[in-house]
């Protein structure tokens, strides 16, 4: 089944060392839409990474920083990079080798479909 | 945060639940209405009537499931303006239990449906088995139960 979100998230699983993207509400940390490669396990990472991109985006707010643009987090097996526009969070898995300057940037161009 | 659990087994996995999923309410019960263990309650009324009305919202849901899909509904979920509810049932070796859940912003619904699939996991694993129910004694059999006791006391096979 595709979504309105399906062409982004293609575009996103198609460079190298991503292994999963997914489009997230924030409030629930409810998978809305995602490309999982085998072995990703979607709903755990989905409910995490919306709660750590909330806890960014509230704590960036009260330091009076402004809103948070790019959040990267990274861990022994893997990173995970997100965006966020109003109550969706963009977000994408990826290997530890992968290139987050290219990540980034394309996270931030998806960022325009999620309005 | 207060716990009180009637079955020892049950407060580990729960303790973990309740801060993993930072739970502000947790409630685990019989379908019947009878409480096993509850957190973040302050006044034992409130517990019974949460208890009576989660398991009356269970049965309709179960019983909703079966006429909408043939099958009973798993989960419920309510979002309130402040507070959200999550009502599930968990399998374990002394049958089915329900959890009902109470979080707020600091939690969701994602976060909460993550850890209920440690804690059931968790309780499948810790809960004993039920105990043997014993037939009653009957002079039918009396000798031969009486043999068998014996047998088994002096260390004895079975007699044949």
């Amino acid at each position: 089944m595709s979504s309105a979100f399906t062409p982004v998230l293609d575009e996103l699983t198609r460079h190298r060392g991503v292994r999963a993207s997914l489009i997230v509400s924030e409030s629930d940390g409810l998978v809305v839409d995602s490309k999982l490669r085998f072995g990703e396990h979607g709903d755990r990472v989905a409910a995490l990474a919306a709660s750590i991109f909330r806890k960014a985006r509230l704590s960036a707010r009260a330091a009076h920083l402004g809103a948070v643009s790019f959040l990267q987090l990274d861990a022994e097996h893997g990173r995970v990079c997100a965006v966020g526009r109003g109550d969706l969070v963009l977000m994408v898995v990826a290997d530890p080798a992968a290139n987050v300057g290219l990540i980034r940037v394309e996270l931030l161009k998806a960022l325009g479909h999620l309005a | 945060m207060i716990i009180a659990t009637a079955e020892p087994w049950i407060e580990a996995p729960l303790r973990r639940y309740v801060d993993d999923a930072r739970a502000s309410i947790a409630l685990l019960l019989h379908p019947s209405g009878q409480v096993l263990a509850q957190a973040g309650f302050t006044r034992a009324v409130d517990v019974m009537s949460a208890c009576a009305l989660a398991s009356a919202v269970h049965a309709t849901s179960v019983e909703l499931g079966r006429q909408l899909e043939g099958r009973a509904f798993r989960g419920l979920h309510h979002a309130g303006a402040a507070k959200q509810l999550y009502l599930v049932r968990a399998e374990t070796a002394r049958g089915p239990y329900i959890c009902l859940t109470v979080f707020d912003s600091e939690s969701s619904l994602g976060l909460v449906r993550m850890y209920f699939d440690e804690l059931s996991r968790e309780l499948s694993a810790a809960a004993p088995p039920l105990p043997a129910i014993r037939e009653p004694t009957l002079a039918v059999n009396f000798e031969n139960e009486l043999n068998a006791n014996l047998a088994a006391l002096f260390g004895r096979g079975p007699q044949q």
